[in-house]
């Protein structure tokens, strides 16, 4: 999802803040400043342990939908400053954007239904942001299928922890989905292979070994599957017998 | 969702299609659902308060199916979902109640090989229908099998499966043909004109939906004969025979754990009780039995932990038995899966199915066959 962008300086080129409003330009390239500038941005002492870690997420498209306030300020330039390109929407439109990697989404009632995509097949990470206010709706929170919550008032570590948790469970959830996918269709090939497996041995005369190698060979060579080769080997003896 | 002092009704969502190309077999499946709620409900519901069904119509639609679960869930707060015929429904339901921890209650047959811990299977696996129907059909008919079937996941699925059984047991698939779902009656005459060119002994149908009726009557208008050849099944029911007229019907077979002919006490109160409400010309059939069984299974676990949550109601349910319509069945713990009678009819003039086969006890589920060899050993 993150596009890898290959930029030799580290200069301001590799973020992208699609503004929606007019005056954030302005604010983008003072602050381009201090990304390049030498000394921490905002928030204190920030760790240099493990360099490569923090820039782990950089790069992402992030989309912010909240209302323009202090706290929202503070999440965008947090994101700016983590190299993330990011894109603020407000009010939050009927249904969420797909094409981002993150999105962090102010939490309404509504939110569940606006949310385009199946619990359980989400199009991109979720965090929701809970404004502080009031009693915290646990059941909502549970209904966006979220990956994580960033509450107000935003400070730069709760926004990098956010960003990072949920991207990394967002990644984690689809490589899971992926291996489940996976396991299924091995499951099929497995059975496939057993058969083509058993023809071959009565019909050629060979060992299960041979066998095996015969289908590993075709599937190399051809550059298919060997569940490929394997279902082709019976569909072509059911069509002979 | 604990229950003290309250008599709020325990609400559960219900999806069956009552309109569009599925409709004629979930309507029966809605039917089930409903006949076995308030005969609960008539006793008192259980713990002191009633079930109150949440129902939507997904019209046939599979993507549909995933949108109104996500509604159930998210906006009505119900955790659990009765409902599903097709397996691609069901595979639209499924992320939604994995995700938001819910729990689907399924009452059809289906191709197997799925495991989920948020889905209760009442319907047969192929261990328990495929396999000794495929035997029965070698012993009375002959080995050569001509398939039809819808075009979508469960016919092709069980196909492979049905491939594997016949070809393992000597015989062989002469001919294998596809139509869309709800496809219309003008798809069947080519595919009968083949069929009488070919010349199979069996012809394996996979047509599920409204064009089961078209199958079945371009069967008929050809003028081939079901003692010689005839169309076996694991889809149509009592309610499609009716659709496609009992002369048409008749002398075809389906394998399905229950049928309305099963001789019974349990089965006789139930079909009694059944056409009582809905009329004494309306038959009962495998998928409305088992989504009447399944509410009672649900029933039975909800009164005992009192809490609809998940977790609880899916640990509970393991390995608890119901005597049902069709014997006693029992939710086998390793799969999730319900423990099944396998039986094969066939149908006669009056729309009933008269039993050619019936297992000695029910049969565990066995959704990837593993008890089956590698390669289904016909024995």
């Amino acid at each position: 999802m993150s596009r890898i962008q290959l930029k030799s300086s580290p200069s301001i080129t590799g973020i992208r803040w699609e503004p929606a409003d007019e005056n954030v330009t302005t604010r983008c390239s003072a602050m381009a400043n201090e990304l390049n500038g030498a000394g921490p941005p905002a928030g204190r002492s920030r760790s240099r342990k493990s360099p490569d870690h923090g820039r782990r997420h950089s790069n992402l498209d992030v989309a912010v939908i909240a209302d323009r306030t202090d706290d929202c300020e503070r999440l965008l330039r947090e994101l700016q400053r983590l190299r993330c390109n990011v894109r603020h929407i407000w009010p939050v439109p009927p249904q969420l954007p797909t094409q981002h990697d993150l999105i962090f989404c102010m939490l309404t009632e509504d939110l569940p239904q606006r949310i385009p995509w199946i619990p359980g097949e989400p199009k991109a990470g979720l965090v929701v942001i809970d404004p502080g206010e009031g009693e915290l709706d646990l059941k909502l929170i549970h209904n966006c299928a979220a990956h994580g919550v960033l509450h107000y008032p935003v400070t730069a570590r709760s926004a990098q922890a956010c960003l990072a948790l949920a991207h990394d469970h967002y990644l984690y959830e689809k490589r899971l989905r992926g291996r489940i996918d996976k396991l299924d269709e091995n499951l099929r090939s497995m059975r496939a292979v057993e058969r083509a497996k058993a023809l071959l041995i009565r019909m050629k005369d060979v060992t299960e070994e041979e066998a095996y190698n015969y289908l590993r060979r075709q599937a190399m060579e051809r550059r298919v599957t060997i569940g490929a080769v394997a279902n082709a080997i019976i569909d072509s003896h059911e069509l002979l017998s | 969702m604990q229950s003290n002092n309250t008599s709020e009704p325990w609400r559960v969502g219900v999806l069956f299609s009552r309109t569009g190309f599925m409709s004629v077999i979930e309507e029966t499946q809605l039917r089930g659902t409903l006949v076995a709620i308030d005969e609960i409900n008539d006793n008192g519901g259980i713990n002191g308060r009633p079930i109150e069904p949440i129902i939507y119509d997904p019209g046939s639609d599979s993507r549909s199916y995933g949108i109104y679960a996500k509604k159930l869930m998210v906006e009505d707060g119900v955790s659990t979902i009765f409902g599903c015929y097709t397996s691609s429904s069901r595979k639209a339901v499924l992320p939604v109640v994995e995700r938001l921890d819910g729990l689907l209650w399924y009452p059809t047959l289906y191709e197997g090989f799925e495991f989920s811990a948020n889905v209760i299977y009442t319907g047969a696996t192929p261990n328990q229908n495929s396999v000794q129907l495929c035997r029965t059909l070698m012993e009375l008919y002959g080995t050569r099998f001509y398939f039809v079937g819808s075009d979508y996941i469960y016919p092709r699925e069980s196909n492979r499966i049905m491939r594997e059984l016949i070809r393992n047991s000597g015989g062989s698939v002469v001919g294998e043909k596809y139509v869309a779902l709800g496809a219309q009656r003008s798809a069947f005459m080519p595919i009968m004109q083949d069929i009488r060119q070919v010349r199979p002994d069996v012809i394996f149908s996979t047509v599920v939906g409204e064009a089961t009726t078209f199958l079945y009557q371009a069967y008929a208008d050809i003028g081939l004969d079901p003692k010689v050849t005839p169309i076996a099944s694991l889809t149509t029911s009592e309610a499609e025979i009716r659709d496609m007229g009992y002369d048409v019907g008749e002398g075809h077979l389906t394998a399905a754990p229950y049928f309305q002919g099963v001789g019974n006490d349990s089965n006789a109160s139930f079909v009694g009780r059944y056409q009582k409400r809905y009329g004494g010309d309306e038959p009962t059939n495998m998928c409305l039995e088992a989504s009447y069984f399944q509410v009672n299974v649900f029933a039975k676990t909800l009164e005992k932990t009192n809490s609809m949550e998940s977790t609880i109601m899916r640990d509970s349910v393991m390995g608890s038995e119901f005597d049902a319509p069709q014997g006693g069945v029992s939710i086998n713990p390793i799969w999730g899966h319900a423990d099944l009678w396998t039986r094969i009819g066939r149908a006669n003039r009056q729309g009933q199915f008269d039993i050619v086969y019936e297992s000695p006890t029910s049969v565990k589920a066995d959704p990837y066959l593993l008890g089956y060899g590698r390669c289904l050993e016909y024995s």
